[in-house]
């Protein structure tokens, strides 16, 4: 199978990185340091930030695991459905006595309708053929006007039910007399096109939309705890101090969310070039049609979530140094997502949005799972999704303007989690 | 040309408490200059202070007689009491990045890194983390990152707390070699004999209010006359109280530290020595900093 060809280079290359790092840790460079120029291709105080938090991510098992992880329910996603909706094995029709050419042609068409083949075997009398159908060596037998198969429940097969209705109807039209034209007619009636005002919503953009929804909640909630965790860990190991004597607080600050907003958009465009390759190589339809419009949403409201989030958080960070008051942050602060991201999970696969979820694609706490989620069931014109996303970055304007004034004054306070109260109040850092 | 780094007025409040209360003094380029007080005077509030890292209510600090912004402080070197480094990165490239932030080219950043570690005995440890060092070789990478842009200013909290006696006198002697070659060093302690071996000049302030400055040799020589007597049989100097003028200053391995009043005449301090046993020493003697300290601050 052709998808073979994307795992095996995948397994190599994870495998020769997992050896490469092991002699790396073996054997690490000794003496004068290697000049950084090489990582640094940000420039000024904040690129060198934003790049050591880059160099020091990939190094790290964190990331490489999440990458992994990431990579697997891509793949998953892809590949099952393709598994799973493998041709089913043919359909051996048993025919006691003489079966006419078009009604020959009409179960190998209902055949083809159900996705499977059709294999015809004669059986010489009715005993013969309940006899076959027992042994398995036939599947449906057709015994004049009737169909005898041996299942527990024929009303399940569906190749069955077709059988049986368009032979009625060939038989109805042999006994109305219908000329071959006539007959051809009558079958290639076709029902009254039904025109809907919404625009049509596939299932492969809805599936597609909810990859997205938690891809967006995963890396989001990675990445926003990796720039709180960060901003405390510089706190508590007060490193902090002696790089806020080099830099602006507001220059740290940016390079930090930066630096790691640069690792979520790597690892998202990973995700996203991975899965193009894979739905490419195994033929999967997962990115066909509109599901591309959609995938394109989804790493819009990703960037523009992580944007107005991780100021939230980084700030946040400012104002704990250990482990355990970071906890009592992280459940409240991550609220709003798990709101948005559960009305989104309701919603992706079945496709009716209610108001209020409409309203939640305009708040930017909520907007990058719902918004994504309108893309996918066309309920969104591009104007209304520009109008949403301006409203998300106007506001994260706003909230990074009280975040870093948050964070100057509380990174520098040490010897307990210092309280929003105390920092509202106006006393200086 | 002497430039130097000059606070003027500093004044900080924490609510009701006055950390810095209009405080003056100034470190001049090629000095190492001993930044004394007790605990909680309000040391390590001005050196945050000269590095912006904390508002001050009022004052100024001036390097060169400009105000200190960001282009002066990219000159300046800074090591916090609570030390400070990223604990998972590697020496070497902590040292680099941090020369980087301070302006400095990457291959410049790297060469003093490098050049920083051999002379201060870490280089062996370039490619390890900080969090794998003795608490000495991490004070010894501290000094390095306080060094590695090659500062025209260093304020230095504590560099020598916690340090072994071979760590300090690898920390001294780059302290003395960097004045020497034309650096203004200011540095805080509590082990006032250290301090009184290779600083030059002292600054005392208490209350965030300075007590007294000026170099260690004027401050030893001025003041009340001091004798070191010791005498056989005596070793707390018992001989000593009670007589008029003279007070005990200290007893020290056998032998008493008297402080002498104007009148008091040096042949009546040795008389009644004498009378009290043999004296097996007798010498006039500077006044030690941990004495001016004491004195300085009542």
């Amino acid at each position: 199978m052709s998808w073979r060809w994307v795992i095996v280079p995948v397994l190599v290359l994870v495998g020769g990185t997992r050896i490469w790092l092991r002699y790396r840790r073996r054997h690490p460079r000794r003496g004068a340091p290697r000049a950084l120029s090489s990582h640094a291709v940000l420039h000024g105080k904040v690129g060198l930030v934003a790049s050591r938090e880059i160099r020091e991510r990939l190094r790290g098992r964190l990331f490489r695991v999440s990458s992994a992880i990431i990579l697997i329910v891509v793949a998953g996603a892809i590949l099952i459905p393709k598994i799973t909706s493998s041709p089913a094995p043919p359909e051996k029709v048993g025919v006691v006595g003489a079966l006419a050419t078009p009604e020959r042609q009409l179960v190998v068409a209902v055949g083809e309708d159900t996705g499977t083949k059709v294999v015809f075997s004669s059986e010489a009398s009715t005993a013969a053929a309940g006899r076959a159908l027992r042994a398995g060596t036939i599947d449906v037998c057709i015994d004049g006007d009737r169909l005898i198969v041996d299942e527990s429940s024929p009303s399940g097969d569906t190749f069955v039910q077709g059988l049986a209705e368009e032979l009625g109807v060939q038989l109805a039209y042999q006994q109305a007399k219908l000329s071959p034209v006539q007959a051809e007619t009558v079958a290639r009636a076709k029902p009254f096109e039904v025109v809907n005002l919404k625009a049509a919503t596939k299932t492969t953009v809805r599936t597609t939309s909810l990859i997205g929804v938690i891809l967006i909640f995963i890396m989001l909630s990675q990445y926003l705890t990796w720039t709180l965790m960060g901003v405390m860990e510089e706190k508590s190991s007060r490193v902090v101090e002696v790089l806020l004597a080099a830099m602006r607080p507001i220059e740290l600050l940016s390079g930090k969310v930066l630096g790691i907003g640069l690792m979520a958009m790597g690892q998202a465009a990973l995700a996203v070039g991975f899965a193009l390759v894979l739905a490419e190589a195994v033929g999967s339809s997962l990115l066909h049609g509109t599901a591309p419009v959609e995938l394109a949403a989804v790493l819009v409201w990703l960037v523009l979530g992580y944007a107005f989030y991780c100021w939230v958080y980084a700030a946040a960070g400012s104002l704990v140094e250990r482990q355990d008051q970071v906890q009592t942050l992280v459940l409240p602060l991550s609220i709003p997502m798990i709101v948005g991201y559960i009305f989104a999970l309701i919603v992706a696969p079945t496709g009716s949005p209610s108001t209020f979820f409409d309203v939640l694609a305009y708040v930017p706490l909520t907007a990058p799972f719902e918004m994504p989620v309108l893309v996918a069931l066309g309920r969104v014109q591009w104007w209304e999704f520009a109008g949403s996303a301006m409203v998300s970055i106007v506001c994260t304007f706003f909230v990074a303007r009280f975040a870093a004034g948050i964070y100057r004054r509380a990174i520098l306070r040490t010897g307990g989690r210092v309280r929003l109260r105390q920092l509202l109040a106006g006393t200086k850092g | 040309m002497t430039r130097q780094l000059e606070l003027q007025g500093l004044t900080r409040r924490f609510g009701a408490i006055t950390a810095l209360d209009d405080l003056s003094f100034s470190v001049p380029s090629g000095r190492v200059v001993g930044f004394l007080g007790p605990n909680g005077a309000g040391k390590t509030t001005t050196m945050r202070a000269i590095f912006g890292l904390t508002d001050l209510d009022a004052g100024t600090v001036r390097w060169g007689g400009a105000p200190v912004g960001e282009t002066e402080r990219n000159q300046f070197g800074y090591m916090p009491e609570e030390r400070g480094l990223y604990p998972g990165m590697h020496v070497g490239e902590q040292l680099t990045y941090l020369g980087r932030l301070h302006g400095m080219a990457p291959p410049d950043a790297a060469a003093s890194a490098g050049r920083w570690m051999e002379r201060l005995s870490v280089a062996e440890r370039a490619g390890d983390k900080v969090e794998s060092l003795s608490h000495g070789n991490q004070q010894r990478v501290q000094l390095a990152a306080a060094l590695v842009h090659d500062p025209e200013v260093l304020v230095l909290d504590e560099p020598l707390a916690g340090l072994d006696p071979i760590g300090i006198d690898s920390i001294r002697e780059v302290l003395v070699e960097q004045a020497h070659a034309g650096r203004a060093v200011l540095f805080s302690s509590h082990q006032l004999d250290l301090v009184e071996d290779f600083c030059e000049d002292v600054v005392i302030i208490d209350h965030g209010r300075l007590v007294t400055s000026g170099s260690v040799d004027e401050l030893a020589t001025s003041g009340a006359r001091r004798l070191v007597v010791r005498v056989e049989g005596d070793r707390q100097g018992r001989w000593a109280e009670g007589m008029p003028g003279v007070r005990i200053s200290e007893a020290v391995a056998g032998a008493v530290r008297l402080v002498l009043g104007e009148s008091v005449d040096s042949d009546d301090v040795l008389r009644a020595a004498m009378g009290a046993g043999r004296v097996t020493e007798f010498s006039f003697q500077r006044r030690r900093l941990s004495e001016l300290f004491r004195e300085a601050l009542g």
